[in-house]
């Protein structure tokens, strides 16, 4: 057992983080309740809300390598880019080929009039109530 | 918020009544007598023997990786054996429901199940025997082995360890807690969609199977990151990445595997938790749902699952062949960009297991390739595997036996999933039970190492070696009950018999049917002989007592400490020159030196919160499977309230003086080796360089 250290304030990811992980969590909660907002509402077209909440995806995971992974070359953090490196194929694998399989297979059978899609959920009772 | 579901429902019990209990199914009602004596029996065996405060003291708070190895062994042991008497079970129903005049007995229109029965039967046979038997029994084996063959003294965490053990042991007592119960889920061990969401499924079952697998789920995603930092980081001075031993690389990427994969499989089952539960609209047919996407989750893990349980196997084929070869393993290198190989195809090949859910057909030709992919790898260590046996010193004794007899399972179950992987020949025999046999290859071959490998290390745990005479029976029946089942089932399949039948309608099917009851009968008798084997090797350990190595030819870094191993597994870190430390050692007459001096070890110290964690983790999921809201939170506030406590704790460790680890150095009196002399050829030294 190789052993360090017991107190977490000497551990180098606690010393890097300041206030970083506070500021994470409050602009992560942000966009996610920006992008839930916007869909509630549905203040774009379909395509337009994609391409929004894409975006606002895509800043919410830059702030969440930068300000939780702290992603950068240095010699004690350059393992957790090297793992992001590692975790890109299989990024692009499963999602890359999940949508081309859904791709050929909504033409083929999940051809549904929009207003089925379009209908909000029907309400539900609370349990026990 | 919560969906709302018709029944009866109660803020004490949610909704868990009297009736939920089958008081009144003789089947259930004989298993819970037996399972009841059973636990009375060990109970009462334990207080006269008085082993309480051994169990406890030196098992449940133990956080030692060989003692939680052998706990994940005997959960899977446990596991195998209750998904094994389902088998019985099916074999057994289907024999008698045969043709339309075939009898019915106990409220079922044929055989002796009704359908709900039999579909609850073959879920759980799928879901124990992937999750709760082959998975633990690897895991297990792994725990025990990779700290061994790289040096360390334990896991890089050897408290997340105990954790993931206890998660697992939660999740398998949900499955057998669903046996008395209420009952188990009827959708498949895959979970067939949409049946398994609430209007198809209403019942407790698909919520027991859920939570299960999700328990088991979180288990082995933590094991897998602990094996993988152990790995990475705990290998001992001059363990270079070229001289990891090969099980240890195989460890090393099947938990790349599970690393990976099993998040996904934990979002998968959230989601249907959200539709359950919530009332969301994942994999349900309308309102914006797609049951596809759950296909898709599901096998993103389900494949490389399969994956993640052969690659141990054949790391320890690779590890048993050698020994028995007297060489060194043919082709190290690339035994390891194979097994690193499958692990990178298993992410690519996951679609074949819808071909026929309406996928294009560029999209089935492309998964058609990467499926046959899989052959490359595979055949590359089959090759290095025969080649090490060529022109070798080969002893047949019992690992070697189940070993080699692998081999055939592979070269079976492969040249049938090659058949699978044309999307042509998929349509075809889809659904059809030629799948389930091809499959059972695979996981037969899987069991073939595990008791190989259990053989082969048991004199490395347990410090002497397992009998040969009732071995060698088990080993031929359980085989002879292979080949009797599984040969007409893959004639059943190209006859056209679909899956999961619990009536078959064909009397003309009646013989193969017969013989797969004779073969079950086979497999029922070399149980028998299983336990006739531990029992003699038991009684005779004294006479079978197993120096460090116990098959004198071994050589990895495991067989150079003692058998069986101390807690602190080497008194001195060893110091590695070579790919097989023990043959170089042996070769340049270095292996009996003793330490000149020991230095103080650093060990992790017991703890009882993981057992706690785990028991709490059951009252969660056991909650949350009959809505009893009240369990739920006080034990999710638990096991939150635990973490944080034991995060302030600072007396996690201890040091074992160098004094009193030479003392109990000397106190160790190692058998001697005798080199053993089969056919005259005395098996001396194993050879170390190639060529031999």
């Amino acid at each position: 057992m190789t052993h360090t250290t017991d107190n977490a304030w000497e551990h180098p990811e606690v010393q890097l983080a300041g206030g970083g992980y506070i500021v994470a969590f409050v602009v992560g909660l942000a966009l996610m309740g920006l992008s839930l907002w916007m869909v509630r509402g549905h203040v774009f077209a379909p395509t337009g809300l994609a391409v929004a909440i894409s975006a606002l995806a895509a800043v919410a995971a830059f702030v969440q390598c930068v300000l939780l992974l702290h992603m950068t070359v240095s010699r004690t953090q350059v393992w957790q880019t090297v793992a992001l490196v590692l975790f890109i194929p299989l990024f692009v694998i499963t999602i890359g080929l999940t949508s081309w399989m859904f791709h050929g297979l909504y033409r083929r059978t999940m051809m549904m009039p929009a207003t089925h899609v379009a209908r909000p959920a029907t309400p539900t009772r609370p349990r026990g109530a | 918020m919560l969906v709302h579901i018709d029944g009866p429902w109660s803020p004490l019990l949610g909704r868990l009544a009297l009736s939920e209990i089958p008081y009144n199914n003789p089947i259930l009602v004989g298993t819970f007598v037996f399972a009841a004596l059973l636990a009375v029996i060990l109970v009462g065996l334990v207080t006269y023997l008085g082993l309480w405060r051994t169990i406890w003291r030196d098992w449940l708070t133990s956080v030692d990786h060989k003692k939680i190895g052998i706990m994940y062994i005997l959960i899977g042991l446990v596991m195998l054996f209750r998904g094994f008497m389902d088998a019985v079970m099916m074999r057994a129903q289907q024999a008698m429901a045969d043709g339309p005049h075939s009898a019915g007995y106990m409220d079922s229109p044929h055989g002796y199940l009704t359908p709900y029965h039999f579909d609850q039967i073959y879920t759980a046979h799928g879901t124990i025997m992937i999750l709760f038997a082959a998975t633990p029994l690897l895991v297990g084996i792994m725990n025990i082995l990779v700290p061994l063959q790289i040096g360390a003294r334990d896991m890089a965490y050897p408290y997340l360890n105990a954790v993931s053990l206890w998660l697992t042991a939660a999740g398998a007592a949900l499955v057998m807690a669903s046996l008395f119960i209420g009952d188990f889920a009827h959708a498949g061990w895959f979970g067939i969609v949409p049946v398994m969401e609430l209007p198809y499924s209403p019942g407790v079952g698909v919520d027991y199977w859920m939570w299960a697998f999700q328990l088991s789920s979180i288990g082995t995603t933590l094991g897998g990151i602990n094996l993988l930092a152990t790995i990475v980081k705990m290998r001992a001075p001059g363990m270079t990445w070229g001289r990891l031993p090969i099980f240890t690389w195989a460890s090393l990427s099947a938990n790349l595997i599970s690393l990976s994969t099993f998040p996904v499989l934990s979002v998968a089952l959230a989601l249907l938790a959200l539709d359950r539960y919530l009332g969301t609209h994942f994999y349900t047919a309308g309102l914006g749902g797609n049951l596809m996407l759950y296909n898709d989750l599901f096998w993103i893990w389900g494949h490389p699952e399969v994956y993640f349980v052969i690659l141990p196997a054949f790391g320890m084929i690779s590890e048993i062949i050698p020994t028995f070869s007297e060489k060194p393993l043919f082709g190290y290198l690339g035994m390891v960009l194979a097994s690193l190989g499958i692990a990178g195809v298993s992410w690519g090949v996951w679609l074949h297991h819808f071909f026929t859910m309406a996928a294009s057909p560029a999209v089935n030709a492309f998964f058609s390739i990467t499926t046959m992919a899989v052959g490359i790898p595979t055949g590359v260590k089959v090759f290095n595997w025969a080649f090490t046996m060529f022109r070798g010193r080969l002893r047949f004794e019992l690992p070697m036996m189940w070993a080699s007899a692998a081999l055939f399972y592979l070269l079976v179950g492969g040249l049938t999933g090659m058949m699978n992987a044309f999307t042509t020949n998929d349509y075809m025999v889809h659904n059809s039970v030629f799948v389930v046999a091809h499959f059972h290859m695979m996981l037969l071959l899987i069991v073939y190492a595990i008791f190989g490998g259990v053989n082969y290390w048991f004199p490395k745990v347990f410090g002497f070696r397992l009998e040969q005479r009732f071995g060698k029976i088990f080993f031929w029946l359980f085989t002879a009950g292979t080949a009797v089942v599984f040969i007409p089932m893959f004639t059943l399949g190209f006859m056209g018999m679909t899956r999961r039948l619990a009536y078959v309608a064909f009397p003309q099917w009646r013989p193969l049917l017969d013989i797969e009851v004779v073969g079950i009968v086979i497999y029922l008798l070399s149980a028998v002989f299983l336990v006739a084997q531990l029992y003699v090797s038991f009684r005779d350990r004294a006479q079978n007592r197993a120096g460090l190595d116990a098959w004198e030819t071994s050589r990895s870094l495991e067989w150079m400490t003692h058998s069986p191993v101390p807690f602190y597994n080497f008194a001195v870190t060893p110091e590695v020159h070579a790919r097989d430390e023990r043959a170089w050692r042996v070769e340049h007459g270095v292996d009996t030196v003793r330490p000149e001096r020991y230095e103080d070890i650093h060990m992790p110290r017991n703890t009882a919160i993981p057992l706690w964690l785990g028991a709490l983790s059951f009252g969660l999921a056991f909650g949350l499977v009959w809505r009893m809201w009240w369990l739920t939170e006080v034990c999710g506030l638990a096991i939150f309230a635990l973490i944080v406590i034991r995060s302030f704790d600072r007396d996690t460790d201890y040091t074992i003086p160098a004094a009193d680890i030479e003392r109990m150095e000397r106190a160790i009196r190692d058998v001697p080796s005798g080199r053993p002399v089969v056919a005259g050829v005395r098996g001396a030294v194993p050879a170390f360089r190639q060529g031999v």
